[in-house]
Order: C-alpha cells, then sequence, then structure tokens
C-alpha cells in the first residue's frame, strides 16, 4: 500500500509526464521527418539544418555542399520563419543517387528553419565557411526582474 | 551469440584480420571512411547482420537486395558497415553480437573509426584526430605513432561498446576519433581518420578521391544523417560534451 502511495507522489507525477511529454515530442520530431529531403517540383533539395537557441542568440546552421557563396539568399519569411537558398554549382538528377525509378533534376537546396523564440531578424550575422551558413540573430530582450 | 542477433557468413572468414568498424554515428565519419576503404580495398562481402531488432529494411544495390549491416573482408581486413541508423535500443545487442562474432575469427585487433564533435568545426582546415584503446600498452603505441590520447570523458555510442566489451574480452580495440561536425556528413574528417589508419595498419590509403567527392557525399549523406541524428538524441549522444566528475 505504501509502495503505491510512494509511486504516486507529486514526484513520480512529474516525472512520469515529463517522460510521456520527452517521448511524444520525440515522436513529433520524427514525424517532420518523415517526408522526402527533395521536391521534384521546385527542383530543391532540402540541406540539414539545425538551430540552437542560447542566453543570448538563436544560431541556425544549414549545411550546403555544391553551392555558390554569390547565390546564397537568406530571406525573413515571418517573424519566426526564414528560408534559405542556394543554387547548386552542378545540377543533380536522381540517376547521380543511384536511382532510377524516378526522373527528376535538383538545381538549388532550400529549407526553412522555424525561429522558436523572438528575435531581432533585422541584425542578423551571416557567414559562410566550409559550406556551412551560420546565421545568428539576437534575441529580443523581455524585461528585467530587479532583485531586492 | 545472442539470439535476437544473428551473422550469416557468406564466404570463408579470415582468421587473424584487423576488424574495422563504421557504423554511423557523429558526421558519419566512421561510415564514411570505411565504406571508402571497402570500396578502395575491393573488399567483398563475406557476411551480414540478420536481426529482427533492426528495422524492416532492405538495401537495393543494383536491383539485388542487401541487408543493411554487412561485413566485407580480404585476408587481413574485416570491415562493418551500416547504411542503416542502428536503433539505439539495439545497440548493445548489435554491438555484443559483433564483437563477439570477431572475437570467435581470432581477429588481431577491432578499430572503431569516428568523430568527436566539436562546435567551431567549420573553421578548421585539419581535424586533429584523437585515439583510444583498451589497454595501457596499445594507448602507448597510439602515443609513439604521433597521435594525441582522448584522456578523459565520455563516449557514447557504437564505438563506447565496442571498446567497453573489448576491454571486458581482453581484445585489442582502439578507437580514432576526429574532430568533426556533429550532425553534418563529414568527409574530411573521414579522410584524416583514413591517415591515421593508415600510420598504425601500414596500409595504403590515397584518400584524395574522398576528398574530391567530398560535396557528392555530403549531399548524397542527408538522409541517413537525418535518422542518424535521431538515434544519437535517443542514445543521449550529446553527453560527449559532458565535463566528467573526478573527485
Amino acid at each position: 500500500m505504501y509502495e503505491r502511495r510512494r509511486k504516486r507522489s507529486i514526484f513520480d507525477l512529474m516525472s512520469e509526464y515529463m517522460e510521456e511529454f520527452e517521448a511524444l515530442a520525440d515522436e513529433l520530431m520524427e514525424s517532420f521527418a518523415e517526408r522526402p529531403s527533395w521536391n521534384i517540383e521546385s527542383c530543391c533539395l532540402e540541406p540539414l539544418c539545425n538551430v540552437f537557441v542560447t542566453p543570448k542568440e538563436v544560431v541556425i546552421t544549414a549545411d550546403l555542399p555544391n553551392t555558390e557563396h554569390e547565390t546564397l539568399k537568406v530571406e525573413a519569411l515571418s517573424e519566426d520563419l526564414i528560408e534559405i537558398t542556394a543554387k547548386m554549382k552542378r545540377k543533380m538528377r536522381f540517376d547521380d543517387f543511384g536511382i532510377t525509378h524516378r526522373e527528376g533534376e535538383f538545381s538549388s537546396l532550400r529549407c526553412q528553419p522555424r525561429i522558436p523564440v523572438p528575435v531581432d531578424t533585422k541584425r542578423m550575422k551571416i557567414s559562410f565557411k566550409h559550406g556551412i551558413l551560420e546565421i545568428r540573430f539576437p534575441r529580443k530582450r523581455g524585461y528585467e526582474i530587479k532583485v531586492e | 551469440m545472442s539470439e535476437l542477433v544473428k551473422i550469416v557468413e557468406k564466404k570463408p572468414i579470415p582468421s587473424g584480420a584487423t576488424m574495422l568498424y563504421g557504423l554511423p554515428d557523429v558526421g558519419l565519419v566512421g561510415l564514411i571512411a570505411t565504406s571508402y576503404l571497402i570500396s578502395e580495398l575491393n573488399l567483398e562481402e563475406i557476411a551480414y547482420m540478420d536481426s529482427d531488432l533492426l528495422p524492416p529494411v532492405v538495401v537495393l544495390h543494383e536491383g539485388l537486395p542487401h541487408a543493411p549491416l554487412r561485413i566485407y573482408g580480404n585476408k587481413n581486413f574485416i570491415a562493418v558497415i551500416s547504411e542503416l541508423a542502428i536503433p539505439a535500443p539495439a545497440l548493445h545487442t548489435v554491438m555484443r553480437t559483433l564483437v563477439d562474432w570477431g572475437q570467435t575469427k581470432k581477429v588481431k585487433m577491432m578499430v572503431s573509426m569516428g568523430g568527436i564533435p566539436i562546435e567551431n568545426r567549420q573553421v578548421i582546415t585539419e581535424p586533429q584526430v584523437y585515439g583510444a584503446a583498451s589497454t595501457k600498452e596499445l594507448l602507448d603505441v597510439l602515443s609513439k605513432k604521433g597521435l594525441s590520447i582522448l584522456k578523459e570523458g565520455y563516449m557514447v555510442g557504437p564505438q563506447a561498446l565496442t571498446m567497453r566489451y573489448c576491454a571486458e574480452k581482453k581484445i585489442s580495440a582502439i578507437g580514432l576519433l576526429a574532430q568533426s561536425f556533429y550532425n553534418y556528413p563529414d568527409p574530411e574528417a573521414a579522410a584524416t581518420v583514413l591517415k591515421e589508419l593508415s600510420k598504425i595498419t601500414e596500409i595504403k590509403i590515397d584518400v584524395s578521391k574522398l576528398l574530391e567527392k567530398g560535396e557528392e557525399i555530403r549531399l548524397k549523406a542527408r538522409d541517413i544523417m537525418k535518422r542518424t541524428q535521431q538515434e544519437m538524441n535517443k542514445m543521449k549522444k550529446s553527453q560527449e560534451y559532458d565535463l566528467p566528475l573526478y573527485v
């Protein structure tokens, strides 16, 4: 009896809730990944992309191999969504991946990462080294809480 | 060998070979390096893994089905690769089975090739390779070959388990880990690891073709990298960034 009561303590409930939440978040993330990494209509391949949130910045990186620096475009579509596009130096077809049962040609890399917290898009800083794009956005500050 | 996982041998397996692991992990460094080596040394498929713990996937090459986790070899080398991100819950059983199987083949040494994630990888032109080993004697060998040693810290994933099971079974094992991207395919890091492997095993490996094809590999490896990242998250791979507590 004691065992059962102990298991349902507030800490156990919180821990169970967190585990369920993490599992759901994992499932959700996986379901997002379950789409092709290419789009025949727009002739685009989706590059690998990551979003990191630090206390002061949001840093978005994207792996853009086989692209020219000059063709790189970063556009803010809304306050929390940007679009990264870059033309490929050499177009690729499904054949190049060894795929013969699909047809299509890819000429660009494109992705639309979402910015998870408010940022100042006008003050973004962009660098492109080694085929890796890095965009740094300063986070919008809220208000300071006075320590008494 | 575990009943959940079995290794099906297609050809006679050499005895006393060096066994190389190239399983999907940080930056796909080991997988890219081992796949390149298989192609350069013209190794043939000698065995594959069959397991209900792995997803129901078959890989088609030239129209014919292949198991995603395959073993290649010649008389000197046995190389393990997987074209599938190994599900985190299956990793212990898969690695234990591979190490046990290698022991029955009296392998001379097991070598895990992989990456060490670093945040500013894009500003590094020549990634540094660190060595890890299952015994003090092997660490000394690596040091004499000029490798920096991974002295403290955590290893997580396939190479961690290879090291642990090999140490338990007193099998010689080393890890060659290059500074790499965490979740972007890193052919340059793979080339650097192969250069170090070449010093240790004294095989000649020309990595120029790998470097030439680097951009193409990065594009082709996007999907397996994405799935590998999902499994790395599940096995808490980011623990490799943690600072260990030694009092």
